[in-house]
């Protein structure tokens, strides 16, 4: 099978090096890629499943923009809004009727809304959460979990990292996912000053295996918080909409006080959103809390007709499928190679790892071989499906992975 | 814990460590002490202490104290061995008075000999042997520097105590040298060579490169993008690595 160069790529980095910081910066670094040297840097163009890179080089895409993509690209419902939009009004001096349309899709749709909130970037609606939980209690601090992500903002950081101080988290205590005994203890020891409990509704951590929650861990969590006023807030950036429109804790069975989106719900477009219970509503309404694009029409417009096509298509569980059949397949494709494939987290959005080496590296080099053969698939991150990856998709990204496992065992003879 | 206990436990394990390397491969070095048995304990008031040994041409450098030594250097305080090591103090002979000649002649030039090796500004066309010799040192500072920024440094303490168990392979391609780090429950230990099963590798593509990188003079996410340093396996054990590595700017100079 042709492999891929990526020429004009990296001409194009060592250009970008010179004048932007890390020359492709946050999420997006390169760093994680390994090798490097078996990936794409800059996207020319995508179109459903698909992109294509400044190389001309057609790859399937498993990552879907990191998350945002979940409808896949170009959706013309979504653009279609989006566009209709535009020739009316975008950013301007008053907040489009949309938003209101917005706002009460939402509250629909989310089973534990009573209102909705907008802004850009899922870190806007984790950060104004938090806000809202102590503006709520009058209590300075929150619970996080290690290994959660939450955004860039100095208290979702550790405070060793660059840019970062001790004091940025003083207030932070770091309990560990399914460990409710960790976060009881955290009670008992803070009295009346814990104002919230920040978790995504599953643990997806980079570099891990990826963990669904122990039974019965989310109702006794909601009744800790409950029992001492603390605020529940679900972190549903990355998994809301792909797992249930009605917000990823009704497909685990609890009930949160507050809801971040962010990612699925524009397909593309920036928009984020905190939704609440009414008993959040004064909180959230005594919070000042702005951004100079938080009110732009487009976004909203396209958000609502996604979150639209997403309820009439019943796309999650559309999602959950292909990722169960990509996932499987790809698991008997490891095995007839003599390796194993594991597969964890939620089937719309799953982490694999091959286990037949520890240290990643065989995973790392499995993937790399996968993606220079136009199969888009990261080694440290758990993968996105999106609604626009077809049968034909699955089929090839099959092939790919049997041509990549030749590859890895040729390379170690 | 101040920073003059840092760069104290710096020049010892990590400065030091050098001269073991400096003999091995630089002939000027070996000729010095090529007929010299002799070993010489370094010790701190309270603080860090080390043994250099000289013997069949070949030196080693241990921390800790030395079964025999001849001579025995002691300091009242992490300071005044830091200044020793700056040229602006002596040291307090407590033992070998009559090796105090190779004390002042060739344990003096050899440590001029390592300090004109850890200058590349002061040598203007470098040749290969001075930029392996210097890439090797500056590789054997970073890695044996890092247990004592671990142990001490507020931030570097605090990552090591969050980094997870196993062994980073450092090396500088094609031909190396090779150091590797073994971390295990927040403790970090150095070594020269390769190590046996790393669990995570960073591969600095040639001397320059590796110069760079580990002075802080390039940025470690441009670097990987470019392909000029390669990492691979549990990135989470480079993650924090370069974290502290970060550190060693601030106690090294």
């Amino acid at each position: 099978m042709k492999t891929y160069s990526y020429k004009k790529s990296k001409a194009l980095f060592q250009k970008a090096a010179e004048i932007i910081p890390c020359g492709i910066y946050g999420h997006f670094s390169p760093a994680p890629l390994i090798p490097v040297s078996d990936y794409p840097f800059y996207v020319s163009k995508a179109q459903d499943a698909h992109f294509w890179d400044v190389d001309g080089n057609e790859f399937i895409d498993y990552m879907c923009a990191y998350g945002p993509i979940i409808l896949g690209y170009n959706n013309p419902v979504v653009e279609s809004a989006a566009e209709m939009q535009r020739e009316k009004v975008n950013c301007a001096t008053a907040p489009g009727e949309v938003m209101v349309q917005l706002a009460q899709e939402l509250v629909d749709t989310v089973t534990i809304a009573d209102w909705a909130f907008f802004a850009k970037n899922g870190n806007d609606a984790t950060t104004f959460a938090l806000m809202v939980a102590r503006a709520k209690t009058g209590r300075k601090k929150i619970i996080r979990l290690k290994g959660g992500y939450h955004g860039v903002q100095p208290w979702t950081q550790s405070p060793d990292h660059p840019g970062i101080t001790f004091e940025d988290a003083e207030n932070m205590l770091i309990g560990e996912w399914n460990n409710y005994e960790v976060l009881e203890d955290f009670v008992k020891k803070n009295p009346d000053q814990i104002a919230g409990i920040i978790a995504t509704p599953y643990h997806h951590p980079t570099f891990e295996d990826n963990v669904l929650p122990a039974e019965g861990y989310w109702k006794k969590v909601e009744q800790l918080c409950h029992k001492e006023g603390i605020v529940l807030i679900v972190d549903d950036v990355r998994t809301g909409f792909r797992i249930d429109v009605r917000g990823s804790n009704e497909y685990f069975g609890f009930k949160p006080d507050l809801v971040a989106f962010c990612k699925a719900i524009g397909n593309g477009y920036p928009i984020s959103a905190l939704v609440g219970t009414n008993e959040m509503k004064e909180a959230a309404s005594k919070v000042f809390y702005t951004g100079s694009y938080w009110f732009s029409a487009v976004p909203m417009a396209a958000a609502l007709a996604t979150i639209q096509e997403l309820k009439e298509n019943e796309v999650p569980a559309m999602l959950a499928e292909k990722g169960r059949e990509l996932t499987s397949g790809l698991q008997k494709i490891a095995e007839d190679h003599g390796f194993h494939l594991k597969v964890t987290g939620h089937p719309a959005m799953p982490y694999l790892r091959l286990t037949d080496d520890p240290s990643l590296m065989l995973h790392q080099e499995w993937c790399g071989e996968c993606t220079k053969r136009g199969a888009y698939f990261t080694s440290h991150h758990n993968w996105f499906i999106s609604a626009a990856l077809t049968e034909e998709d699955i089929q090839k990204t099959f092939e790919i992975a049997d041509d990549a496992f030749k590859a890895v065992k040729n390379n170690r003879k | 814990m101040s920073a003059q206990r840092i760069k104290a436990g710096i020049n010892l394990y990590a400065i030091l460590k050098n001269l073991e390397d400096l003999v091995a491969y630089d002939n000027e070095a070996r000729t010095l002490v090529q007929d010299r048995k002799i070993c010489i304990q370094f010790t701190v008031k309270n603080g860090p202490k080390a043994w250099v040994r000289f013997e069949n041409g070949r030196c080693t450098v241990e921390r800790g104290k030395a079964r025999k030594s001849q001579v025995h250097l002691w300091f009242s305080s992490c300071e005044h061995l830091n200044k020793m090591f700056d040229g602006k103090a002596n040291p307090v002979p407590l033992k070998g008075f009559t090796q105090l000649g190779f004390l002042k002649n060739e344990f003096t030039k050899l440590t001029e000999r390592l300090e004109y090796f850890l200058r590349p500004e002061n040598v203007p066309l470098p040749d290969n042997h001075y930029i392996r010799m210097n890439t090797m040192f500056t590789l054997t500072i970073a890695a044996f520097a890092l247990p004592e920024i671990a142990l001490y440094d507020e931030r570097a303490k605090y990552t090591a105590s969050h980094l997870p168990d196993g062994t980073l392979q450092m090396s500088v391609l094609p031909d190396g040298p090779h150091v590797y780090l073994t971390i295990k429950g927040g403790k970090i230990t150095a070594g020269k060579g390769k190590a046996d099963h790393p669990d995570a590798m960073m591969l600095m593509k040639n001397p320059q490169v590796a110069n760079d990188f580990l002075n802080g003079k390039s940025d470690p996410f441009t670097a990987i993008a470019l392909g000029d340093v390669m990492i691979k396996g549990q990135i989470p054990i480079l993650d924090g690595i370069n974290l502290i590595l970060d550190r060693v700017i601030h106690y090294v100079s």
